[in-house]
């Protein structure tokens, strides 16, 4: 009995070692992720202070938001920064044309290692540094257009409602992805090198060749980069935050910003009617991710 | 001749195009070593006195800043890589009840936006009484890193040939010894990426720590520049100088790890 009890018992013993090993991720991702969700849904419905102030309120929140005049500015701002991102894309796609075309394998290297720096600093340094350089007084495009003798055209730039908007992109400037450069690079890469023998043979100028050949098989990563370019624009707020916090006015809030300063930015902070804007911004988000899936699988 | 204008053309083209890219990082380090004086009056040139203790007075403020961040980052770092990769060796090679639901459960999380959780984690950690503690940054930041890397970690584990891990069972090591031993020498690659990928995030993450760590000496050097930067208006050189300084680790964990970094991305995406 002996011999086959231990078998028994250790083959049960080997069925709990693996609860074991996937028991701690299982509860990060309970109690960090779905929680918070879970309860930010429920809250939604709620006029919550996260503390003694929790009262049922149905649709109450989801009335007020829509009626309220600075959700729908700050979803036309959105719009805005969504669709100067979709165009900014541009510049990336060009740029991994480019720098695919360059023959020389170590020419190709050193600028890929150049395009890619930026990565390397701190988005909040990028941020910080451009803030400066708006300065109206000291800044850099202020004492540019001075040294030029173009006084009359210094502008307040972040302080001017009908400017900001597009300070904020201009942010970015030169709008080199350098992530995005990396997946089209990896596109390239994997093409076929009879596409190109047969092209230059055919003596397509570079632009043709561009839109008959490179641009067409980048689909796949262009799509891949479209998605978190849209789900960026539609919930990110950190460049707002950190830059203008939504000012002057609310010419730079967008519904990311939003919900955080009804959470955190004042003081009768409503954390519930905070979570209902979250859980609208969650759906639309959502909904991106799952229309990227159909996206990708009909890819395959 | 049309050839050589053609390959001159490009080459001009991404040069100024990395030149645009680098100047404002240019004008950041040239700030740096400049007094205010000369930054107002003398904003593009670069004539000395250069004013190296610049440098020094940005160090005394940021230094605790970078242990700060150095802390949460690499703790988020190293627990996340130790669950993840834990978790994809049990879903990738274990056998349990229950195995597939569970591994969805996980799965399922990469697909919701985590929009919604901003305020609910922060109450939470509220209530776990972790509002100004390491704790509050590094449990949340293994949390939501959990779903892509534990399905990352389970497709290498399953990449691996079974008879490989057949053989250390015949020896009789136990399971977590296979693992240790086995697994991880054979998944460093994905380790190291997960674990770059992970302290960068948190490295860079302002709204978390904005919201949760707002006692001064606990501080992560992104809401602690932001910070610095409002209460210290007009100190230009050592404000640059403390964003050159706050730059320098990561330039140093990317040139450490950069072509696993790069490899890995290109990798992922390759496959689509």
């Amino acid at each position: 009995m002996s011999a086959l009890a231990a078998v028994t018992s250790k083959k049960k013993a080997a069925r709990f070692v693996g609860y074991a090993f996937v028991l701690p991720a299982v509860l990060f991702t309970a109690i960090f992720d779905y929680f918070p969700m879970l309860d930010g849904i429920w809250h939604s419905f709620y006029r919550w202070n996260g503390n003694n102030i929790e009262i049922f309120v149905g649709l109450g929140n989801f009335k007020e938001i829509l009626s309220d005049s600075v959700f729908w500015t700050s979803v036309r701002n959105m719009l805005f920064f969504l669709v100067c991102n979709i165009v900014l894309m541009l510049p990336t796609l060009v740029a991994s044309i480019v720098l695919f075309r360059i023959k020389h394998s170590r020419w190709q290297y050193a600028y890929r290692v150049l395009m890619c720096i930026p990565m390397f600093i701190p988005g909040i340094v990028i941020m910080l540094l451009w803030q400066f350089l708006y300065n109206p007084q000291y800044g850099f495009l202020n004492q540019l257009l001075a040294s030029w003798g173009l006084e009359n055209l210094q502008q307040l730039w972040l302080g001017d409602p009908a400017m900001v908007k597009w300070c904020l992109v201009f942010i970015g400037f030169p709008w080199i992805g350098s992530i995005a450069l990396l997946i089209y690079l990896a596109g390239l890469q994997n093409l076929d090198s009879s596409i190109w023998d047969a092209a230059a043979i055919d003596g397509a100028s570079p632009l043709q060749r561009a839109l008959s050949i490179e641009i067409p098989l980048l689909k796949g990563q262009f799509k891949l980069n479209l998605i978190s370019v849209l789900a960026g624009a539609v919930t990110g707020y950190n460049l707002q935050l950190v830059v203008t916090n939504g000012g002057p006015g609310f010419s730079t809030t967008v519904p990311g910003l939003y919900m955080y300063q009804h959470a955190f930015g004042s003081v009768n902070a409503d954390y519930g009617y905070a979570s209902a804007v979250g859980l609208l911004l969650f759906l639309i988000a959502l909904l991106i991710s799952l229309l990227s899936m159909k996206f990708i699988r009909s890819e395959e | 001749m049309m050839k050589n204008t053609a390959e001159f053309g490009k080459h001009l083209f991404l040069i100024v195009l990395g030149l645009l890219l680098l100047y404002p990082l240019i004008l950041m380090l040239q700030m740096s070593v400049k007094n205010t004086e000369q930054i107002v009056y003398d904003f593009f040139g670069l004539s000395g006195p250069f004013h190296l203790e610049n440098y020094a007075r940005a160090w005394e403020e940021v230094s605790p800043m970078i242990w700060n961040s150095v802390v949460m980052a690499g703790g988020s770092a190293m627990i996340s890589v130790f669950v993840s990769g834990l978790a994809g060796y049990g879903f990738g090679k274990l056998k349990f009840v229950g195995k597939e639901p569970l591994y969805w459960l996980i799965f399922a999380k990469m697909m919701l936006p985590g929009v919604l959780n901003l305020i609910p984690s922060f109450v939470l950690a509220w209530k776990l009484n972790l509002l100004n503690s390491y704790f509050a940054v590094i449990l949340f930041a293994v949390g939501g890193a959990q779903p892509f890397w534990v399905f990352v970690m389970r497709t290498f584990v399953q990449g691996q040939p079974k008879e490989l891990f057949e053989s250390a069972k015949v020896d009789g090591a136990g399971e977590f010894r296979t693992f240790l031993f086995l697994a991880v020498p054979l998944l460093r690659p994905v380790l190291t990426l997960s674990a770059l990928n992970v302290f960068i995030n948190v490295w860079n993450d302002y709204i978390w720590p904005l919201v949760t760590i707002q006692s001064f000496d606990k501080r992560p050097i992104t809401t602690g520049l932001a910070y610095l930067a409002t209460t210290h208006v007009g100190e230009y050189g050592p404000l640059m100088a403390g964003y050159v300084i706050a730059s320098v680790p990561l330039v140093i964990l990317f040139s450490l790890g950069m072509r696993q970094f790069v490899q890995g991305l290109t990798g992922g995406a390759v496959k689509l």
